[in-house]
């Protein structure tokens, strides 16, 4: 339906090239001078350097116009950078088009950012650093404890693959299909679905995690007439091998629910161990 | 076994890279302890155990989140500085653990000050636009806060990781016995920190289940975590295919009712 409206040729003037050129500041530079004052407003400025000459070219005010645009740009913004890299793409490709002519005001290309970028960096830091990291990390570590340093190195390229292929593929997405197709895809189940697969994967290999490597185990032998009853084995591992590390990764769990924050955890778990290791209650 | 200069300026350049994010990629890579500890272990001739100590205290950061320019731990400085006072100090990974994990809290000083300090080099990017000097715009977003944060990151790294290795061994001796296994004990139990934040982002409705199930397939078939991930990975697709399945036979059936009612 959109597209039999769309009879008009869009026209670009600016080349792949420095497109390309624009996508690498964003990845590359996105947090080089990350603060507190305008967050990544500068790295937003930054990706625009490659592109800004092509713009207003045959203005006779080009200069003027120009430096409007990367004013508007060097504003606050903070975004997730891979999942937020569409939205760079998008405001180059907007005003690619005010600088040919399309009536689109300055604040319009503003409040769209701002209003994109709440919810990508939600998605973002969620799927990114909540599900992707954590599963990428957790085979990885037990690849590497395993006794090879193979973990480590495939982790790093992985990693960076990753966070280049879909930066920069994101950011193509945002120049070309614009800003209606990025609310449409935050808007479509289709972003729920994967949600919620990436919770049912991320809870599994958690469960794995933590059978094989929380360690909390009971040092308690009770000795009566004779016979010595090891409370861990005969008791604990009896009921189910791993049943401590689970209850105790679920209290954590509830009391992160509880609003405790980790350092308060941290704390908490060097007292436990001190005092269930003085009093022989925990063993290594 | 103590280090050169060499050794620990070098330690101390892997950490900036690792917290400055430098390319920016470093944040999802260098910090992690995983690469950093073992990048650490290169340095000091011993990438084995720098990989092994670093996957286990990276354990202890496996979902933290740093999000809006916070920074709930500098896990970067707890991988650099954890392995390399493994490999000095003949530390095992446990122990290490337990002393990167407060080392790690006191890190997150460096990220608040950098995020401070770099708000300076923000007006000197305003005036590279004022005049039109776009070139010059990566002198104030790259260059010269990355000089900040190499002086703040380096200079502390490589003293921590100089005059800690001096001291490890005797520190370690003087631990032998009880504390040692105090020390063992926490480093045993830390783990469940990482996985337990992990959780607050994914241990939510339906899924919940398959914790507990991956737990019981986990202790009962000792299976490692690639097989278990891959496991995962068709549970999932599957789950997902029947619930949306589901849900589209619900709202059809929703969709239905509606019509029904405005009539």
């Amino acid at each position: 339906m959109a597209e039999e409206t769309k009879t008009k040729e869009v026209r670009h003037v600016i080349p792949k090239k420095a497109l390309y050129h624009a996508a690498f500041n964003w990845e590359t530079w996105v947090q080089t001078n990350y603060n507190y004052e305008r967050m990544m407003g500068m790295a937003c400025g930054h990706t625009f350097v490659p592109v800004i000459d092509y713009l207003y070219k045959d203005d006779p005010d080009g200069a003027a116009k120009r430096k409007e645009v990367m004013q508007r740009e060097m504003e606050f913004f903070n975004v997730h950078p891979e999942f937020g890299s569409c939205i760079l793409g998008m405001a180059i490709a907007l005003e690619e088009q005010k600088s040919l002519g399309e009536p689109i005001p300055g604040e319009f290309i503003t409040s769209l950012k701002t209003s994109l970028m709440g919810p990508l960096a939600g998605i973002g830091d969620t799927i990114w650093q909540g599900v992707l990291i954590p599963i990428l990390l957790a085979i990885c570590i037990d690849i590497t404890l395993t006794g090879t340093v193979w973990g480590s190195i495939i982790y790093l390229i992985l990693m960076l693959v990753i966070t280049y292929v879909f930066s920069f593929a994101n950011f193509f997405f945002g120049y070309k299909q614009g800003s209606e197709a990025i609310m449409d895809f935050l808007e479509k189940g289709l972003l729920d679905r994967l949600l919620l697969g990436a919770q049912v994967m991320g809870c599994t290999v958690m469960g794995g995690l933590i059978a094989n490597y929380v360690n909390v185990s009971c040092g308690l032998k009770l000795v009566t007439s004779g016979s010595t009853f090891n409370v861990q084995k005969q008791l604990f591992d009896a009921v189910m091998p791993g049943i401590l590390p689970l209850g105790f990764t679920m209290l954590v769990y509830w009391l992160m629910k509880k609003r405790w924050t980790s350092i308060k955890i941290i704390v908490l778990i060097i007292v436990i161990g001190i005092v269930g290791g003085l009093t022989g209650i925990l063993a290594a | 076994m103590s280090i050169s200069v060499l050794q620990a300026v070098l330690l101390g350049i892997l950490y900036w890279i690792g917290e400055a994010n430098l390319p920016f990629v470093g944040l999802w890579t260098i910090q992690r302890p995983l690469v950093c500890g073992w990048i650490a272990g290169i340095i000091l001739g011993d990438p084995l155990t720098g990989a092994m100590v670093g996957a286990s205290i990276n354990l202890v950061y496996l979902g933290f989140i740093s999000a809006g320019g916070s920074m709930p731990a500098d896990m970067a400085l707890a991988g650099t500085l954890g392995a390399t006072y493994a490999i000095t100090g003949n530390l095992d990974a446990k122990t290490a653990l337990a002393l990167a994990v407060p080392i790690g809290i006191l890190g997150t000083l460096v990220w608040y000050t950098r995020m401070t300090l770099d708000s300076v080099f923000v007006h000197l990017g305003d005036r590279f636009v004022d005049k039109e000097q776009y070139n010059k715009l990566w002198i104030a977003n790259v260059l010269l806060p990355q000089i900040m944060s190499a002086a703040i990151c380096i200079i502390p790294c490589s003293l921590a990781a100089y005059f800690g290795a001096a001291y490890i061994e005797d520190f370690v001796d003087m631990l032998s016995g009880t504390p040692l296994t105090i020390f063992q004990i926490i480093g045993g139990m830390m783990p469940a920190l990482g996985i337990a934040i992990t959780l607050q982002y994914i241990f939510k409705g339906e899924s919940r289940a398959f914790l507990f199930l991956g737990f019981v397939i986990a202790v009962y078939s000792g299976l490692g975590l690639l097989p278990l991930g891959v496991i995962a990975l068709l549970m999932a697709i599957v789950y997902t295919q029947l619930a949306y399945k589901q849900h589209e036979d619900k709202s059809k059936a929703a969709e239905e009712a509606d019509m029904e009612e405005d009539f």
